[in-house]
C-alpha cells in the first residue's frame, strides 16, 4: 500500500493554509524537492479554490476531501467536493494574459486551471453529475526516495 | 474559526506615492481584505500606487487576479501602478502566466 494522507475540511478559504501545510509535510517525507513542493502547494490550493468558490451555495455547509498519495510513479493529489458540478473547459486553458496585447482586453478567467496544468504533470477533472467534482493532480517523482 | 492572519499589509503615503507592503501568504482567504484595502488607493490617481512584495511568501491565481484588476483600473485612469521587490518564486509565477509583460515589476 502506498503511503497516503486524507484530510476533510470545510469548503472555506480559512483552511487553505492547513491544506498547504499538510501537503508540505507529506511531500517532504516523500522526497520531493523544494521547488516541486512549492508548485504542488499552489496547485492544491487552486483545486481547493474551485471547490470553495463554486461547489456550494451560501449555506457554508459543504466539505472538501483531499487525498495525498505517494507511489512509484509520483504524487497523486485528489480534491473532491460534493456540491454543484462545475463545468471545466475541455482543453488546456491558455489565459488571455498570454495572448492579449492590451491590458484592457485581459481577463483572468481560467487562471487557476492554467496554473494547475502548468505546475503539475497531469490534471484530471471528473464531474459527477450534480453531486460533485473531483480534481486529480499528478506530479511525477524526478528521483526515487523512499518514504521514511 | 477566528484565524490568525497569515497575510498582513502596511500602508505608507507620501506626497507622490501610496506604498503598500504586502506580507505573508496571499491566498483566497486574504482576497476580501486586500481588495478592501486597495480600493480607495486605486482611486487616488494623483499618487503612484506601489505594492512592495518583498515579504510575500505565497501567491496564486487569487492574488494575480487582484493585481490584474488593479492594473486594469489604474491603466484606464492613466495612473501609475508598480510592483517592487518581487521574490524570485513569485516572479516565476508572473512569468508563467504572462502577467510580467503588463506589470512594471522590479525583482528583489
Amino acid at each position: 500500500m502506498n503511503p497516503f494522507v486524507c484530510l476533510t475540511i470545510p469548503a472555506q478559504a480559512e483552511y487553505l493554509d492547513i491544506v498547504r501545510l499538510t501537503l508540505y509535510g507529506f511531500a517532504t517525507k516523500a522526497g520531493y524537492t523544494f521547488e516541486e513542493i512549492e508548485d504542488m502547494k499552489v496547485a492544491v490550493a487552486e483545486a481547493c479554490n474551485n471547490a470553495i468558490l463554486h461547489a456550494y451555495g451560501t449555506a457554508d455547509s459543504g466539505t472538501i476531501e483531499l487525498r495525498l498519495e505517494s507511489g512509484e510513479e509520483g504524487m497523486t493529489i485528489s480534491v473532491k467536493d460534493h456540491g454543484q458540478s462545475f463545468v471545466f473547459p475541455e482543453n488546456a486553458v491558455v489565459p488571455a494574459l498570454l495572448e492579449q496585447t492590451e491590458i484592457s482586453e485581459v481577463t483572468v478567467g481560467g487562471l487557476g486551471l492554467f496554473l494547475m496544468e502548468a505546475l503539475m504533470d497531469d490534471v484530471q477533472v471528473r464531474s459527477y453529475d450534480g453531486s460533485g467534482t473531483e480534481i486529480v493532480l499528478t506530479k511525477r517523482l524526478s528521483r526515487k526516495e523512499e518514504m521514511a | 474559526m477566528k484565524a490568525i492572519r497569515k497575510f498582513q499589509l502596511y500602508k505608507h503615503a507620501t506626497e507622490d506615492e501610496n506604498v503598500v507592503k504586502l506580507c505573508g501568504e496571499l491566498d483566497l482567504s486574504a482576497a476580501t481584505y486586500l481588495t478592501a484595502e486597495l480600493n480607495p488607493l486605486v482611486k487616488e490617481t494623483e499618487r503612484t500606487l506601489t505594492l512592495d512584495l518583498k515579504d510575500i511568501t505565497y501567491i496564486d491565481s487569487t492574488g494575480i487576479g487582484i493585481f490584474v484588476s488593479v492594473l486594469k483600473a489604474r491603466s484606464a485612469m492613466n495612473a501609475a501602478f508598480r510592483l517592487v521587490n518581487t521574490p524570485a518564486p513569485i516572479q516565476r509565477l508572473f512569468d508563467m502566466t504572462g502577467v510580467s509583460r503588463f506589470l512594471a515589476v522590479s525583482p528583489q
